[in-house]
């Protein structure tokens, strides 16, 4: 309990963004402490987070800031720390002075009385944190741990030693270490029986630290003889409470080896990943015959005895621990093949249809290799355990055993974990020991779960559901191993049935159980549902290769039942839910991922049967339509409108995949059936489809859309001719198959002819046409005769008919349509389509004008835009030439106007194609002025500022690449006088408002239009990567670097410290910064003062974010100028120039190069400051060049940071390391890859072996 | 809320009506509004639906751009809301008079002495002294439904 929340607080930690002072970790870990048997603990877990930064934050920067009086460029120091030493703590290599332990131990227990009765906790947390950072308080902590009355003051002093040992161990002896550890595994042993049982914990996680820490330097004797040790703790002893303890220090060990549960420690990843190797190869499989043993040997007695005895806490511990080791990430030895099997491995993993398998119920694969068949397979562990759980399942009556006793828990999830081992580890025998295997876990595991109703009775009446929820579990895990006919093999050497049959049983009953209990409380029928969901769903995606073939017919005819009761219970649902306004329904918003994947594991469920599902559908979508239009006027149709909506998505699923930006292919199951059908309107799939859309043509009747077709019906309508038509609406041809009869039997040739059937039916040739036709004037329909419904709106704009124009073989038909020109028409030239949301309205341009590049030539795509785009550009100008623009401009109507044909042009301009650039081109080049007019008009309206930025930003991405010289001189002026113009209105500018909300709101607006400003010049700058003009621009007198330094120049005044909080607009500043400062540094070094000031002191600003990545943006800048300047001054030119020499100002003040401030802020920033170890490369990276430029600097700096340190073994070790920081691994002065990488490595072992004592001392 | 309510002002003198129609579905976060007879600024649209098959509602959180005050309004999206004409005016500012009104410089190069100045602590600081400095303040005044205000300031003088 005590270990998981402080692995629990250890993960909250992590996910904790700032940079962490030490003492919050030791003041939370106290308040966990404190308040271990309190449930307010993760409150005041933030508390004490809090209470470490407000103490410990104010007093930093005073003693880190320190600056010598004889240069200016110097490295500050922070000073000790000082109350250590007047409480008294001293270095372990004094003799131990009884009294000044006493003292410590006695302040360290106030602080602790104090802070849990609140009184004065800032004095209390000093003292506790005190300890922790003062140097080697090592005999202080042992002397509290053995001799305190205190639990909290132990707990505190275990955390002590580790935090202090973590720090120092680079300067530690050997045997201390070794000692420390030993301290800590006999203090564990000692106590073992402990009450506290807390700080047996932590020590014990203190000791599995330290162990680690040393890990590689220690000698297998050294890890042998603490091994033995702990060996015996666990097999060997007959006390309970030292197995325990032993069981306790293993689990520490195998999650502090684990790398996601791992401690950090400040250490790089290479380095737990060789514990974690090492670890693998060598004793976890030790561990786990160790923890082994120890449940075998209780076991009997457990089994023997008929109430409860200490030994099953033994056990239990022991089984949790064999589960942990099981769910180790094994590496070893592991089968590529195998582990990409499942696509577990998401680099190698083949793309699925639906990715949803490892969904809500997670099902972890253990793969540990033949080392471990051994131990896991031959010695006959199943049977036992299975025995063991039997035997305890029998004691459920008898007092101290219940079904959820942590034994029995630890037990079934042991099993469960058994039943999902694959791998290399059974021999290749064609599966025959692992389907053994299976087998036998299936002969226990089926009592958990069979008979499915008596079971899920007995649960109603109050029985608790965990055992069933572990059997599906096991069955899921074993699904996830198995191929559907292995699965269903399995239990038919025990029933007269298959284990599909059961699967299927089992889910009907599950579902019915929901069914009867939609409105209670009761979760555990929806966790049961999902889990056996994502059973089907495992075994139904196991590989793309048509493995329905594979599934018995037995198999398919339990799905199919399965799947009529599941639309049975979900139309049942869906009437249920017609009245209620519970949003939790609603389909297109908050469920909709949770109710997209229940569907998508229906529709595979659906098709491996879709012999009978598809006309089954077929059938109860025609009943639902006739009962509508009998009831027509006298009736209320809501149930059977949600019904048939519920329909429509379900069908939708079953039919076809989502695409996700391919198009998809008919479902391989859909293909693959139906082999007798000849006709193709014959076709169950044909039959349904065209039921549906002939359903759907209704709503274009004026009177049938008011009396049925609710907005709600027609987003499920509008939904479901989006995801079908991607499938089935004129296919590409090469989706059929080869028509070429050569070596094809009867069966497959009667496949290929109903697939083609199928496929041709709504194709280019045949009905696809008219299906266009139909679904562009329902489209129509939506957007006209539904106002104000967006979400139906959005979906036909979104998703249909963006969806639509997407492929080239429907557009070409699209524009030939009397319907699309309508649409075309009613949207340029009429005044109606304003009334669209504008991100809609900005959609629709966008939609139409990529529809040009279906027309046969250039020249006709390039008119179809000009006749698109000519009214609204016209109706701009003409606007902006008003006289009484200034007065009109803000009238609501002239504000809608504008913005709707702003909106309009930016999705224009966002569909900029190489065939149709020209005329998009044009368009811009027409409210070129209007819109520097507008900017002027608008200048107190950001709302619209921001969509004159946009529109720009978008047309110059979407036109600058294809740009000839004399347009992109037009387009960057034009850039260049909008930035001015913004610019001058909004610097210095002010909003004052009452209301704090629309004050915040003015600064979001301000952000938003920064951070267009920032892509605009970003965009600007791909015209230097990718350019297909004709020409060069120099001929022009356009060098677009000058034109995006000068738009820094002009921005980086806006945006204030405030603005760079938010983290995009921050980032985008920093990334368009360095990608300049790397690509031009030439540039840069021409910049005048005052520019070149700006960006050196954004770079010093950037350096100390907290965001690591712009830190690394910033570092990755200075390499560049470095760099830059090195080699320049190599060919003997001038570099940087002037910027990087000392000069004096007009004030007569000294002023440093920049490369040198650079040097020394960045030399600071790694020795004294916190920072993730992520950025050492960069950092070195940029040091590097830094110190070959500035070698004079560097050299004061590193001796005034020697002659600082007084303590002489310290001064000796700082001496050689920055010695060997610029002198090992053959570095050179040449500024090339392999010199760079050398100082990486160097900076990596310099920082490591002195940042622990500069920064404590 | 419908449009037969609506006053319609004469055609001649449609520029200085005070409100426009505009249909609830088209008024987005950022826009303005009138509600309860207040010029609004929107914080916050939502939609809803009348029953599961009915129709949208809008749902707005606007604040009242003179005294800041929140308020609320629910409206099928499909009717018509009142839009206030906003308008705002650049002034150069020339004096603080001593009984809290401002003295500004038009266009035209007459004063308009009839603005008082808020009334709020921090807004009347943030005026009086960046007056005080010396500095060249221009101030946008915003005026809708015969109400004005202060409501941005901007040194133009030279740095």
């Amino acid at each position: 309990m005590v270990k998981r929340r402080e692995e629990e607080w250890q993960r909250y930690y992590a996910a904790w963004p700032l940079k962490r002072p030490v003492m919050a970790k030791v003041v939370s870990d106290y308040f966990v402490r404190l308040h271990s048997h309190n449930f307010a603990w993760i409150h005041s877990l933030h508390y004490g987070v809090l209470r470490a930064h407000l103490y410990f934050r104010p007093t930093a920067p005073a003693h880190s800031t320190h600056h010598s009086a004889v240069s200016h460029l110097s490295l500050a120091v922070p000073s000790s720390a000082t109350t250590m030493y007047q409480a008294g703590y001293h270095q372990n290599t004094a003799p131990p002075d009884m009294a000044q332990l006493q003292a410590t131990m006695r302040s360290i227990e106030l602080a602790c009385s104090s802070i849990q009765m609140h009184a004065n906790p800032a004095a209390a947390e000093a003292t506790i944190l005190s300890l922790n950072q003062s140097p080697q308080p090592y005999q202080a902590c042992q002397f509290i741990l053995e001799n305190s009355e205190l639990a909290n003051a132990r707990f505190l002093a275990a955390g002590a030693i580790r935090d202090a040992a973590i720090r120092e161990w680079s300067f530690l002896e050997t045997d201390y270490k070794k000692s420390l550890i030993r301290f800590c595994w006999l203090f564990i042993m000692k106590h073992a029986g402990s009450h506290e049982g807390y700080v047996q914990a932590k020590v014990a996680s203190v000791a599995a630290q330290l162990l680690k820490r040393g890990w590689l330097d220690f000698t297998a004797a050294d890890k042998e003889a603490i091994f033995l040790e702990v060996k015996q703790a666990v097999t060997g002893s007959q006390i309970v409470d030292v197995q325990y303890m032993g069981i306790n220090f293993l689990e520490s060990l195998v999650s502090e080896f684990s790398p996601s549960t791992s401690t950090a420690m400040g250490l790089p990843r290479e380095f737990h990943e060789q514990c974690r190797t090492s670890l693998e190869l060598d004793y976890i499989k030790e561990f786990y015959c160790w923890a082994q043993d120890a449940a075998l040997n209780v076991s009997h007695r457990i089994i023997g005895s008929d109430s409860a005895i200490p030994e099953a806490k033994v056990c239990s511990a022991a089984l949790r621990l064999m589960l942990q080791i099981l769910n180790w990430d094994f590496k070893g030895k592991k089968n590529a093949v195998e582990s990409s099997k499942r696509g577990l491995d998401v680099y190698c993993g083949d793309i699925k249809p639906e990715s949803n398998f490892l969904g809500r119920s997670e099902c972890i694969l253990v793969q540990p290799g033949s080392l471990w068949r051994d131990v896991l397979i031959s010695s006959g562990q199943v049977g036992w355990i299975l025995n063991l759980y039997g035997a305890l399942r029998q004691k459920f009556s008898c007092e101290g055993y219940w079904l959820d006793c942590p034994l029995a828990v630890s037990a079934r999830k042991l099993i469960v974990q058994f039943c999902s081992i694959t791998g290399t580890i059974f021999p290749s025998d064609g599966g025959y020991m692992q389907r053994q295997s299976l087998v036998q876990l299936l002969s226990g595991i089926i009592q958990w779960i069979e008979p499915p109703n008596a079971v899920l009775k007995a649960i109603e009446c109050g029985r608790s559901e965990s055992e069933l929820l572990d059997g599906c579990r096991a069955l899921m895990s074993m699904a996830a191993v198995s191929t559907p006919l292995v699965f269903d093999q399995l239990l038919k050497s025990l029933r007269p049935y298959g284990t599909l049959t059961l699967l299927s049983v089992l889910m009907s009953e599950v579902i019915k159980c929901l069914m009867e209990n939609l409105s209670e409380e009761e979760t555990w029928s929806w966790v049961a549902r999902d889990i056996l969901l994502d059973t089907w769903t495992a075994l139904l995606t196991l590989d793309s290769s048509g493995h329905n073939d594979l599934l018995p017919p037995e198999g398919i005819s339990a799905a199919a039942n399965l799947f009529a009761i599941i639309v049975e219970s979900e139309l049942k649902a869906a009437s249920a839910s017609a009245f209620s306004d519970d949003n939790e329904y609603d389909y297109l918003h908050a469920s909709v991922s949770a109710m997209d994947e229940r569907l998508s594991s229906y529709a595979l469920i659906a098709r491996v049967a879709s012999g009978a599902t598809i006309p089954f559908l077929t059938t109860l979508f025609s009943e639902r339509i006739t009962r509508l239009h009998q009831g027509r006027g006298t009736t209320d149709p809501t149930e059977t409108l949600e019904e048939l909506y519920s329909l429509l998505l379900i069908a939708g699923h079953v039919l076809a995949d989502e695409g996700q930006g391919e198009i998809p292919l008919v479902p391989k199951d859909i293909q693959a059936q139906f082999t007798d059908v000849v006709d193709a309107d014959k076709h169950p799939v044909v039959i349904l489809s065209g039921s549906i859309i002939r359903f759907a043509e209704q709503s274009l009747d004026p009177e049938m859309r008011t009396s049925f077709f609710s907005p709600r019906l027609m987003e499920a309508v509008i939904w479901f001719l989006a995801r079908w038509s991607s499938t089935y609406l004129m296919p590409p041809e090469e989706n059929k198959g080869n028509k070429s009869g050569e070596n094809n039997n009867d069966a497959q040739v009667r496949l290929e002819h109903s697939k083609n059937a199928l496929l041709s039916f709504f194709g280019e040739y045949n009905q696809g046409k008219l299906v266009l036709d139909i679904i562009i004037r329902i489209s129509l329909t939506t957007l006209v005769s539904y106002p104000g419904e967006k979400d139906l709106q959005g979906l036909t704009c979104y998703q249909l008919l963006h969806g639509l124009v997407r492929r080239k073989n429907v557009i070409s038909h699209l524009v030939s349509l009397d319907s699309w020109r309508d649409l075309a028409n009613v949207f340029a030239n009429e005044r109606g389509l304003f009334s669209l949301n504008a991100a809609h309205q900005r959609s629709l341009a966008e939609t139409l004008a990529l529809s040009a590049s279906g027309m046969k030539t250039s020249e006709a795509s390039n008119q179809y835009i000009k006749s698109l785009t000519n009214h609204m550009t016209a109706n701009l100008a003409e606007l902006s030439c008003k006289n009484d623009l200034k007065h009109i401009a803000q009238q609501p109507d002239i504000l809608l106007l504008v913005s709707c044909l702003l909106e309009r042009l930016r999705g224009v301009a966002s569909a900029s194609e190489p065939r149709t650039q020209k005329a998009i081109y044009e368009m811009g080049f027409t409210v070129m002025n209007p819109i520097l007019i507008f900017i002027e008009a608008y200048k107190h309206e950001s709302v619209v500022v921001y969509l004159l930025l946009k529109f720009v930003v978008d047309w110059v991405d979407g036109q600058i690449i294809y740009l000839e010289a004399r347009e992109t001189a037009a387009a960057v002026d034009f850039c260049t006088r909008l930035l001015q113009l913004y610019s001058s209105h909004n610097i210095g500018k002010i909003s004052v408002s009452l209301s704090n909300s629309l004050l915040s709101e003015a600064d979001t607006e301000r952000y938003k239009d920064l951070r267009a400003l920032l892509q605009l010049l970003a965009n600007l700058c791909s015209k230097d990567l990718v350019d297909f003009a004709s020409e060069s621009l120099e001929a022009y007198g356009v060098s677009i670097s000058q034109v995006v330094f000068m738009g820094l120049h002009i921005v980086t005044p806006l945006i204030t410290l405030e603005l760079l909080k938010y983290p995009k607009l921050c980032h985008s500043y920093f990334s368009l910064l360095s990608h300049m400062l790397e690509i031009y540094p030439e540039v840069v070094a021409q910049l005048n003062v005052e520019a070149f000031g700006h960006i050196a002191e954004t770079l010093d600003f950037g350096l100390h974010h907290q965001d690591g990545e712009v830190v690394d943006l910033c570092l990755r800048a200075l390499k560049a100028l470095a760099s830059y300047h090195y080699k320049e001054k190599g060919m003997g030119k001038v570099g940087l120039g002037s910027h990087a020499t000392i000069s004096k100002d007009p004030g007569g003040k000294v002023q440093e190069g920049v490369l040198s401030r650079f040097l020394c802020s960045l030399l600071q920033l790694l020795l004294f400051e916190d920072y993730s170890t992520d950025l050492v490369s960069s950092a070195a990276d940029a040091l590097f060049p830094l110190i070959l430029c500035e070698q004079n600097v560097y050299q004061n700096l590193v001796n005034e940071l020697i002659e600082r340190q007084t303590n002489q073994m310290f001064r000796l070790r700082l001496t050689n390391a920055l010695q060997s920081l610029t002198n090992s691994n053959n570095l050179s002065t040449t500024l090339d890859r392999v010199n760079f990488q050398r100082f990486r490595k160097n900076l990596h072992s310099f920082l490591i072996e002195v940042r622990g004592f500069l920064r404590t001392l | 809320m419908s449009d037969e309510e609506h006053q319609f002002e004469s055609k001649a003198d449609a520029g200085a009506s005070k409100t426009f129609p505009q249909q609830a579905g088209t008024i987005r976060k950022n826009g303005y509004i009138v509600i309860k007879g207040r010029p609004c600024k929107v914080v916050e649209v939502s939609t809803s639906k009348t029953g599961k098959h009915g129709h949208a509602k809008c749902h707005f959180v606007a604040i009242d751009i003179f005294n800041g005050k929140k308020l609320e309004d629910i409206v099928p999206s499909s009717h018509n809301c009142d839009v206030p004409h906003v308008n705002r005016v650049d002034y150069q500012l020339i004096d603080i008079s001593e009984d809290g009104f401002v003295s500004l410089l038009t266009d035209n190069g007459n004063t308009k002495d009839d603005l008082r100045l808020p009334t709020d602590e921090s807004l009347l600081t943030q005026i009086k002294d960046g007056f005080a400095d010396g500095k060249d303040l221009v101030v946008s005044v915003m005026s809708a439904m015969g109400e004005e205000q202060i409501c941005a300031l901007k040194d133009i003088g030279p740095k």
